[in-house]
């Protein structure tokens, strides 16, 4: 009884000295995908705390991911997740690793699935609400903050055209030689920057390592379109007898965001780079790629 | 330094002239002394450089609107030997290296001055050692390693292994770099930097060589998080782990059954936590709340024979699927295509087509995306005069509208049709091909739902003489090339003219070839284009090789850009030398 009573008691003090926790919660609305990625970047989830309680209390923030009909989908598991002190200047910025600590937030069912194999949540609506909550019994010390936000992975151009191990006349090459993409998906708001790049693959290099190690005889930034037309003003060299092997070229896309950064830093290469094609200008029609290219 | 480079460059090209040509008379002096050792040992391959240089010269003076696409002076090795000793014991040599690092993709992007370590690894670069005594060979080295489709291929990695195929048994294992830390640097110009990255493989299974492999691929590598300083900013430190098992049948009458399946365990940060959450691939890895466990699969089955082959492949990517052995794979993708060839008509035609379908969104993390994937190639000799070939490729992409009003739709449509007249004489050979495509690429407007067509028109004529009793070959060529989408027509008219001989008793070969084209852009003022190239190979003797490419472009813009009158000259250079040695020939 006696504990019991203590119990109440600490309970209550805990209450009434954070009883006016308040969080204000910024949250970008078309945040990356991929989840782990929120704790690299400030600008995605910041959290104000502002309390009038008496400076150096304790709190922790309860954290849970919804659909837009409310459903919970995810929720920190508050026993593991740390406990936060109040500044005694009154205003703590807390970020995303604070607010939504991966490592003890449990997701259900096909999201857990899906979070488990591709790091990201189904591409949807959500709803992201957080509420400052005594360290004891995870009773509520403020009003629960909700915003919500919408997810879907950035999907990196396909190339189209040429398309893969295409041969292409030498002379018509000569003039011009056309390149098609798709454009990167969900269209972002702000214009996509598409730098499209062509390297030379010489006889003793293989294409991707062309494409790692030698300079670009085209390096050209397109914006927003999906289509660029190359006037190469290249004399391709001839048919080559001892190597077998018709010029052969790798190209590339790499899509930048306004700031000139790629698109999507956690897929793939990190680069922002579209999976290269290669082709072949073939300056004797009688010739075909043989086994070298 | 750069300097210095070049000049040591030159003087070893210099140097390995005089020492090819006294290659030359003291392998003929040893030759006899040596006869009763070449009967064991048998040395054959080539060595090389090669000096590329570069010119830009833009006019107005200040005027930077065209970039040099090329390094202005680089200077490339090869060494490429094998040491044949006996039946059973080889040491091939594959040294390809250049003296400037030129890397623009990648983790060496940006970098001017590299270390040795740097040097070594770096792609532009290989320094591989490969002896073999019967089935056990041993790897040192630069090695491209290709175990299958969905564990490792596309990487060169520096470092030692072995290959060992006793009987039907195959075992396989590498250990290495793959890329050494680079330090980032804000620039100008900026170098992203890299971490160190370790590299394991290893592949065990049985195989008889066209008719079966069954093997089980392990790839992992990491990243070593402290070996850059300052750490990159957009390049995380990663971990990889990829167990793949695949299995190829060659049965009778052509039929044949490929098929691997793989899982990928990935940690795309690794200064995220580690997670009690997610599965760990213990001893391999541990899981960090980055860690994504994905898997991959390919299927294909078919028959091939020598005039018909039909085939069905099955690639299933999921979205989590990345490994470190192919560094630009695109995941999340489910693509399904029907592969035909049919010879017919005494082999006079020839058939190439495919179909096939992708499609994106597998696990539902992007917005939904449908691709239809459509080639086609029919040649038909109808004569020894006429010939006719036609090819068709179609791509398709669509996907659901997200937060747009409406979905992306991009076709792009492409025809083309090409036939070929031969008419023999006496003394010359006519050959004239007409060539026309068109080219149509639809795309929607996400916001406003409306479809832009791009249109593009290419024709062509060439005509070629082959002089029966001459050792010289002309060829002239025509092209025409329009493009017209909503605001912008573009048209382009060239005329091209090459000639080969041979001279000096055939030790010369020699080619130039000529080319004008003059383009426009609306109605903005014509745009002049001159392209000369020259390509001289020269047998300096029997062995050795002179091989020189010259190329000039003179371009000057109509009135679309500012400064009007804009114009440049590029040149290049490439001249080198290459001497083939084979011991067992030249006996």
């Amino acid at each position: 009884m006696k504990k019991i009573i203590s119990t109440a008691i600490a309970v209550l003090i805990v209450a009434t000295g954070m009883a006016q926790v308040k969080f204000n919660l910024i949250v970008n609305a078309q945040p990356p995908a991929q989840l782990s990625e929120w704790g690299n970047r400030r600008e995605v989830l910041t959290l104000i705390v502002t309390g009038q309680g008496a400076a150096g209390n304790q709190y922790k923030i309860k954290t849970e991911i919804k659909l837009l009909d409310g459903t919970v989908i995810g929720s920190a598991d508050l026993a593991k997740t740390p406990a936060f002190t109040l500044n005694s200047t009154g205003t703590t910025i807390l970020v995303a690793n604070d607010v939504m600590p991966l490592e003890f937030m449990v997701f259900t069912g096909k999201y857990r699935t899906s979070l488990e194999r591709t790091g990201k949540l189904p591409a949807d609506n959500y709803t992201i609400c957080v509420q400052p909550v005594n360290i004891i019994d995870y009773g509520p010390l403020g009003e629960s903050i909700c915003k919500n936000f919408y997810l879907a992975t950035t999907q990196l151009p396909i190339l189209m055209k040429p398309y893969n191990e295409e041969v292409i006349d030498s002379k018509k090459a000569q003039t011009a030689i056309i390149f098609r993409w798709t454009p990167v998906v969900p269209r972002p708001t702000s214009p996509v920057t598409y730098r499209i790049q062509v390297f030379e693959v010489l006889p003793t290099q293989n294409p991707v390592q062309a494409l790692r190690s030698n300079q670009p005889l085209l390096d050209k930034e397109i914006q927003g379109a999906t289509q660029f037309i190359w006037q190469p003003q290249l004399p391709f060299l001839p048919y080559d007898n001892e190597t077998k092997k018709l010029p052969t070229f790798i190209w590339t896309i790499q899509s930048l965001d306004i700031d000139h950064n790629p698109v999507t830093r956690t897929d793939g290469n990190g680069e922002g780079r579209s999976e290269p094609l290669i082709f072949f200008v073939n300056p004797d029609k009688n010739k075909k790629p043989g086994k070298g290219n | 330094m750069m300097r210095k480079k070049i000049t040591t460059s030159i003087l070893f090209l210099c140097m390995f002239v005089v020492t090819s040509f006294a290659q030359d008379v003291k392998d003929s002096l040893l030759d006899k002394v040596k006869d009763k050792a070449k009967e064991k040992l048998n040395v054959s391959g080539t060595m090389g450089v090669t000096y590329e240089g570069y010119g830009l010269c833009r006019s107005p003076s200040g005027w930077t609107g065209y970039q040099p696409r090329r390094p202005w002076n680089q200077v490339r090795f090869n060494f490429t030997p094998n040491f044949k000793f006996g039946k059973n014991f080889s040491l091939p040599f594959n040294f390809n290296f250049a003296a400037i690092p030129t890397n623009f993709a990648g983790p060496y992007a940006g970098i001017k001055k590299q270390n040795f370590g740097q040097f070594i690894t770096n792609p532009l670069n290989s320094f591989g050692i490969n002896p073999k005594y019967k089935w056990a060979e041993l790897q040192l080295g630069t090695q491209y390693l290709k175990y299958s489709d969905l564990s490792t291929g596309d990487i060169g990695i520096f470092g030692i292994g072995v290959d060992l195929r006793p009987k039907t048994f195959l075992f396989k294992f590498f250990t290495g770099i793959s890329q050494q830390g680079i330090n980032y640097i804000a620039g100008p110009p900026t170098v992203t930097g890299a971490y160190k990255r370790r590299n394991w493989m290893a592949q065990i299974g049985t195989e008889k060589e066209g008719k079966y492999l069954f093997a089980l691929n392990f790839a992992k590598g990491k990243d070593v998080p402290a070996s850059a300083s300052p750490a990159p900013i957009t390049v995380r430190p990663q971990e990889g782990v990829v167990i793949s098992l695949v299995s190829e049948v060659y049965a009778d009458k052509g039929f044949y059954f490929k098929g691997e399946g793989a899982q990928s365990t990935f940690t795309k940060d690794l200064a995220t936590p580690l997670s009690p959450v997610l599965k760990s691939l213990k001893p391999f890895m541990e899981a960090h709340t980055s860690t994504l466990t994905d898997y991959a699969g390919q299927l294909g089955v078919g028959k091939k024979s020598k005039n018909f082959d039909i085939g069905v492949m099955i690639k299933y990517l999921g979205a989590g699927f990345q490994t470190i052995g192919y560094p630009f794979l695109q995941s999340d993708k489910l693509d399904y295509t029907l592969n035909t060839r049919i010879n017919a008509w005494k082999n006079k035609m020839n058939i190439v087509a495919s179909a096939g379908r992708r499609v994106n969104n597998v696990n539902n993390t992007v917005l939904k995306a449908n691709q239809f994937i459509g080639n086609l190639n029919w040649f038909t000799q109808f004569s020894d005069k006429f010939s006719l070939n036609v090819n068709y490729n179609n791509f398709g992409f669509q996907t659901a509208s997200g937060f747009n009003p409406y979905g992306i739709k991009n076709v792009s449509n492409d025809l083309g049709i090409n036939p070929t007249f031969t008419f023999t004489g006496k003394k010359i050979i006519h050959l004239l091909s007409m060539s026309y495509n068109y080219s149509k690429y639809d795309e929607r407007d996400v916001l406003t739902g409306l479809t832009t067509s791009n249109n593009t028109h290419t024709a062509l004529l060439t005509y070629v003489p082959t002089y029966l009793e001459k050792d010289i070959s002309p060829d002239f060529s025509i092209l025409y090339f329009y493009n017209n989408v909503p605001g912008a027509k573009i048209t382009l008219a060239t005329l091209s003219t090459a000639l080969s001989m041979q001279a000096a008793k055939k030790k010369l070969r020699l080619r130039g070839q000529l080319q004008y084209t003059l383009g426009k852009l609306n109605s903005f003022s014509n745009s002049n284009n001159l392209i000369a190239s020259c390509n001289i190979d020269f047998k300096l003797t029997k062995k050795l090789n002179w091989n020189t490419f010259l190329t000039t472009n003179y371009f000057k813009y109509g009135n679309e850009i500012i400064p009007n009158g804009a114009n440049y000259v590029e040149t290049t250079c490439r001249t080198g030398f290459q001497y083939r040695f084979d011991t067992k020939k030249a006996k």
